[in-house]
This record gives C-alpha cells, sequence and structure tokens, in this order.
C-alpha cells in the first residue's frame, strides 16, 4: 500500500475504530449499560477527528505534491471518500444508541433480526483495508452488494414489525425498533459509497455499481473472457447524449497502444497508419473485440442505446464498413449498455485542427464523396415536413439556462422595427410549413465534425454516435455540420481560414447536390437550419462574445427569412452568416492554401 | 436626481438591411424626437441646441469599426406644480 506520511496508518486505525464502534453497538442491544453507552459516544469523537486527519492529509497531499500520478491520485481520492463513510457509519452507531433509550423494553429487539446484519457488516469492513492494498475488484464488488443484503434484511424487519403494529399494542417500542433498524439499513449506503470508492481506486473511473455489472455483462457477451482486472476501462467523454462513455481494453498487450489519447483526450489520431487488425466477422455475428484497438462501452438511458444499436444495424447493412462494429449489447430495467468496435484514426475536428493540410484536403474529399454515396443510395421521394424552428424552440431553455441575455424583445427605433425572438420564431415555424423537403435520406442525426473519424490509411471517413440517426431531409445534417465546424473554439486566423475552407467546399458540395436534385428551397431551409443550429450550440459555449455572436448570427438569418419577398426558390443564404468576419466563403472561388 | 435611463439593442445586419435602422435614427434626429423602446422600456430623447457630434473609426487585426456618438445637454426641466398659492383678501 502507498505510504502518504501516516495517512495508511491513520487509515487503518479509522477502519478498525469503525469496526470496534459496530461490535460495541451490537454488544449494547444485546445488553445495553451505561459505561458500555460511554464508551462508544466518547470514541465517537476520536472517530471524528480521525477522519478530519485524514481529510486533511488527502486534500494537502494532494495539494502540494506535483509528483503524485493518476493511481496515486485516484487511491487518495478513495482513501478520503471511505474516510467520510466509515465516520458516518460511525455516527449511525451513536445515532442507534440514541433510540435504544426510547425502548421500554431492549429484548424487543430480536438477536436474529440484527445478528445477521452486523455480520453482513462487519464482514464488509473486514474487506476494506485487503480490497484497497491488493487492488482487489472482487472484494470492492462484494462491499457493494451488501449494501442489497442490508436492504434485504431491513426489509423483512420493516414488514413484519409493520404487521404486528396492527395490534395497536406496544407501538412506540415499534416505531423505535423500525428507527433503528433503518440506521443499520442507512450503514449498509454508506458500504455501497465505499465499495464504489474502492473500485474508483482499482479503475480510476466512478462507476456506479449498476454501471459496473452492465459493464461486466456487456463483455461477457461479447467474449472478453478475461477476469475484470484485467480490462482497462477509462473514460474517453465522460457523459454525452446522457449517455456514459469509455473505452475498454485488455490491459495486457494493448495497454501502451494509444499513447496519449489514454489521457482522455479522444481517439488516438493516428493518421501515420498502423494497420487496422482484420475485424470482419464472416458471419457478422459479434465477436471478442481484437485486443490492440479496444472498444468504446457506452451506457446510458435505454431507449436512446437501443436507437443506436438498431441504427448501427441499419447503417451496417447499407454501408457495411461505415460505423463502428457491435460487439456486445446489454440492459436492464431502466439502462442499457453497448460496447463498439474503438475505430482507428482521428475525428474530423481533430484533422481540421491539427492535421497537415494535404491531410486535410483528403479528408474532405473523401468525406464529401461518401455523402454523396450515402445520399444517392438513400434518397427517397417527399416532401417531407421539417422541424428546424420546433428544435430551436425546445432547447430555447437550455440556451437561456446558460446565458439568460439571449433573447429579445421586439424594438422600436424610432419607426424601424426588430422582431423579438419569439416573433421571429414564430414567423419563420409559419414559413417552415410550406416548405417542405423535396426528398430525405438516411441521415447521421448528431452530423457534428467530432461525430466523424477520418481514417488516412484507408482513406475511409466512418460515423459514430448514431442514435439519432433517421430518414429526414439532408439540411439538418448539412447545418449540423456546418455549425459544428464554425463553433469550433479557435481564433488564430490561419486555424479560422481552415475551417472557413472546410465549410466552403462542404457549402459548395451540398449546393450542387440541391441543384442535380432540382431542389428549389434548399437555401431557405438551410437558412432555418442554420438558424437553429447557431442558436442552440450557444448553449454549449460559455464564451459569451462567440455565443452571443452565434446569436446575433442566428437572429439575423431568421430576419432575412422573414423579409424575404417572392417566391422561395429566389431565395439565397446569406453565406458570409458563417464567416468568421469576412465574406471569404462565397467570394473565394479558389481554395485558399491551407496551412499546414 | 432623476435616475438613468438607458436603451441597448444589439443585432447583426448587413449593408442593407442596416439603413433602415440609420434612416429612422437620420429622421428622428431632423424631427428632434427620438422614441426608442424594446419589451416594457421606452426612452425618449429630444436634440436640441448644439449637438457634440464624435466620429471613430478604426481598423485592426481584421476587425473594422466606426462609431458615431451624439451628445447633448437636456433643456432644463421646467418644475410644475399643481399646488397654487392663491392669496386674497376680505
Amino acid at each position: 500500500m502507498i505510504t502518504f506520511e501516516g495517512l495508511s496508518e491513520n487509515f487503518r486505525f479509522l477502519v478498525l475504530e469503525v469496526s470496534g464502534q459496530l461490535r460495541a453497538t451490537h454488544e449494547f442491544m444485546r445488553a445495553p449499560t451505561r459505561e458500555l453507552f460511554d464508551r462508544i459516544t466518547g470514541r465517537d469523537d476520536y472517530i471524528d477527528n480521525l477522519k478530519t486527519i485524514i481529510e486533511n492529509k488527502c486534500f494537502s497531499r494532494i495539494h502540494t505534491d506535483n509528483s503524485l500520478d493518476r493511481r496515486e491520485i485516484h487511491r487518495i481520492r478513495a482513501i478520503h471518500t471511505i474516510a467520510v463513510n466509515l465516520e458516518r457509519i460511525a455516527d449511525f452507531c451513536v445515532n442507534i444508541l440514541g433510540q435504544m433509550a426510547h425502548l421500554s423494553d431492549p429484548n424487543r429487539l430480536r438477536s436474529d433480526e440484527y445478528d445477521p446484519i452486523f455480520a453482513e457488516i462487519e464482514a464488509s469492513l473486514n474487506r476494506i483495508i485487503p480490497a484497497l492494498e491488493k487492488e482487489d475488484l472482487p472484494a470492492a464488488l462484494a462491499i457493494c452488494r451488501s449494501e442489497y443484503e442490508l436492504d434485504k434484511l431491513y426489509e423483512a424487519v420493516f414488514h413484519r414489525t409493520l404487521a404486528e403494529m396492527s395490534d395497536g399494542r406496544s407501538v412506540h417500542d415499534r416505531i423505535t425498533t423500525i428507527f433503528i433498524f433503518r440506521y443499520l439499513e442507512r450503514i449498509g449506503d454508506s458500504l455501497l459509497n465505499v465499495g464504489e470508492a474502492l473500485i474508483f481506486s482499482v479503475l480510476g473511473e466512478k462507476i456506479k455499481i449498476k454501471q459496473f455489472e452492465a459493464l461486466q455483462k456487456t463483455l461477457s457477451t461479447s467474449g472478453f473472457g478475461d477476469s475484470l482486472s484485467d480490462i482497462d476501462f477509462r473514460s474517453i467523454w465522460g457523459t454525452r447524449s446522457g449517455c456514459r462513455i469509455g473505452r475498454v481494453e485488455r490491459v495486457r498487450g494493448a495497454r501502451n497502444s494509444t499513447g496519449d489519447a489514454e489521457g482522455g483526450g479522444g481517439p488516438a489520431c493516428d493518421t501515420g497508419g498502423n494497420g487496422n487488425p482484420a475485424q470482419t466477422g464472416p458471419d457478422g455475428q459479434p465477436r471478442p473485440a481484437p485486443g490492440g484497438l479496444g472498444s468504446i462501452y457506452k451506457q446510458g438511458n435505454k431507449k436512446k442505446i437501443i436507437k443506436e444499436r438498431d441504427n448501427i444495424a441499419r447503417w451496417s447493412t447499407l454501408f457495411p464498413n461505415l460505423v463502428p462494429e457491435i460487439f456486445g449489447y446489454h440492459e436492464d430495467d431502466d439502462s442499457a449498455a453497448l460496447l463498439v468496435e474503438f475505430l482507428q484514426g482521428c475525428t474530423l475536428d481533430e484533422i481540421v485542427l491539427t492535421g497537415d493540410g494535404e491531410i486535410l484536403q483528403n479528408a474532405m474529399f473523401v468525406l464529401l464523396q461518401t455523402l454523396h454515396e450515402i445520399w444517392e443510395k438513400t434518397a427517397a421521394p417527399g416532401p417531407v415536413p421539417t422541424d428546424y424552428m420546433r428544435q430551436m424552440r425546445s432547447r430555447m431553455e437550455a440556451v437561456l439556462q446558460v446565458h439568460p441575455g439571449l433573447r429579445r424583445d421586439g424594438v422600436d427605433l424610432c419607426g424601424a422595427g426588430a422582431l423579438s425572438t419569439e416573433q421571429l420564431m414564430d414567423r419563420c415555424e409559419a414559413i417552415e410549413k410550406t416548405l417542405p423537403a423535396p426528398f430525405t435520406v438516411f441521415i447521421h442525426g448528431d452530423f457534428n465534425v467530432n461525430n466523424l473519424v477520418y481514417d488516412h490509411t484507408r482513406q475511409a471517413v466512418r460515423f459514430i454516435d448514431l442514435y439519432r440517426s433517421r430518414d429526414c431531409d439532408n439540411v439538418q445534417d448539412i447545418s449540423v455540420f456546418l455549425v459544428s465546424n464554425y463553433r469550433l473554439p479557435v481564433f488564430e486566423p490561419a486555424l479560422r481560414q481552415r475551417i472557413r475552407w472546410v465549410m466552403r467546399e462542404f457549402l459548395l458540395f451540398a449546393r450542387g447536390v440541391a441543384a442535380a436534385r432540382g431542389d428549389a428551397t434548399f437555401e431557405a431551409r438551410l437558412a432555418l437550419a442554420l438558424a437553429r443550429s447557431l442558436y442552440t450550440s450557444t448553449r454549449f459555449e460559455l464564451n459569451h462574445h462567440f455565443a452571443k455572436d452565434m446569436y446575433l448570427r442566428s437572429h439575423y438569418l431568421m430576419e432575412r427569412m422573414v423579409a424575404h419577398e417572392g417566391p422561395w426558390e429566389t431565395f439565397r443564404l446569406p453565406a458570409e452568416v458563417l464567416d468568421c468576419g469576412c465574406n471569404a466563403i462565397i467570394r473565394e472561388e479558389t481554395p485558399c492554401a491551407l496551412a499546414s | 436626481m432623476s435616475s438613468e435611463e438607458k436603451f441597448v439593442f444589439e443585432s447583426m445586419q448587413d449593408c442593407e438591411s442596416i439603413r433602415a435602422f440609420l434612416e429612422a435614427l437620420t429622421e428622428g434626429v431632423g424631427s428632434k424626437h427620438l422614441v426608442l423602446s424594446s419589451g416594457g422600456e421606452r426612452i425618449e430623447l429630444f436634440p436640441q441646441g448644439l449637438l457634440q457630434v464624435e466620429v471613430k473609426a478604426r481598423r485592426k487585426g481584421g476587425s473594422s469599426k466606426v462609431s458615431l456618438k451624439l451628445e447633448w445637454k437636456d433643456a432644463p426641466r421646467v418644475e410644475t406644480t399643481d399646488r397654487t398659492l392663491s392669496v386674497s383678501t376680505n
């Protein structure tokens, strides 16, 4: 065990003290005496102090020692969480003593009911030190599971006591009995926190026991036969779209294969190209993930995960290599988990911001070709209504939560007027009803630049995060892609120039497709969709100046729509709305130089 | 002491659409009466006498700015009262 100037010793003492308090409380319930009461309450102050000492040492160590590695920091954080919960357990013991004073007859408490509870708690307390020292995951899980056991035991006492109360006798004592057992049940809640802290110490991940079990089951259905301690699970994006996302790989042989990306940045950006090991299953059945690359584990809202699974399946049928392969799936009552292939390459935003100029040009070329193929193959005739203004309205509250000022009232400026945000949305919504999309394609649904992975070695673009895929107006994907580039928070002129180039290429391509398909209202629909994307994106942008810029651009687009006279076929998107201070997007007909 | 009245409106416009705002303001200055309102707020201004005019322009780091500021002293308010002093003799 790592020693931190006595921290380990303090921690050991705390565990021993709390175990002692528990045994003494057990003894007190059997045979309460004044002497025992004084001893337990007296030790409680000592335990409080010990917890404070541990807390101080944990914080000061993390704060002052720059040489600590991630593992040591995880360990210290776990010790702190466990100490807080142990002190709480000791408090519950004292609370039980307090309740005992209200019992007219201590023998009313049945030892056959509380003995197994104390045994369960004591067994868990005894597991803490070894679990921490040996990084013993099964022991940590056993501590977590003791909460289930304690809940069950408490429930039995609760129902029995409640049933007995119906005779109307000794109600006072019976309520007190429930209170006492309730404190024992709450000790179980603290033990669960202790167990989860131990899991954190081993995995370096805050993971709830339910999530852990889902991961375990998903891994076993996907062919990971290793013991869990051989699996390296780490969060990549933390939570996203309400899901928890992490990367899973075998520790042996794979641990160092991803370099710095393990530190939490995202997929390893390997445009230099180690070949991806052969991953195609001949029968299309889920099969073990390749050890070298690992997998992405996604756990969260059941509806979303199921949608993602089904969408991946549909994409795979249409375009076999476009989306990650599914290795495993697991669901329980309210959540589900998916284990999917970890894709080699870089997300497109990484290429835009850091890739070589030639690689960026290649990536864009491949992306546009891929899109062209998808749109050609999945196009279905419309007309179908769109709902950009509804999407905008539904996210308005979330925007205003982050930036309360990003809406406006109607304005009268010496007779020249400007409509309020709501009025603009109302007017644009009415316009939108008259502008159905003439055809649909199977869209990505969240066509954000960081949901595209480019594999330079294979010259392939692949899609991730697919739970919103559906048959829809392609303008939805077009606007999300454009704005996801626009809102990349970089302002250095050379990088902005690259972003402008990407947006320009994409817009030219999209306009070309619209023209070829005779999509006469494309420009107007795109204006509405961009207004929506610009406005709703502000909720992710804490740079208020940049957020306000997007909000103003969104309103400008809506104003242009409202002010338009004549048929919608003549509306032209004011494309400078996506530019960052210059009108290069449309005016530059020659590709701008791409800085490497 | 009178409380401060303020009006702020920010928007993004193109050169064509901004003309409507500028023309409305120009007319307001010509008629010596500017009314600006937003939501429940309303401010009325009465430019008169000599106006201090400041025009500033700047171009820096790829962004340009021109600002026009008009400033004047309002005519002193004449405090009126409903109460009248009446003197009578019997």
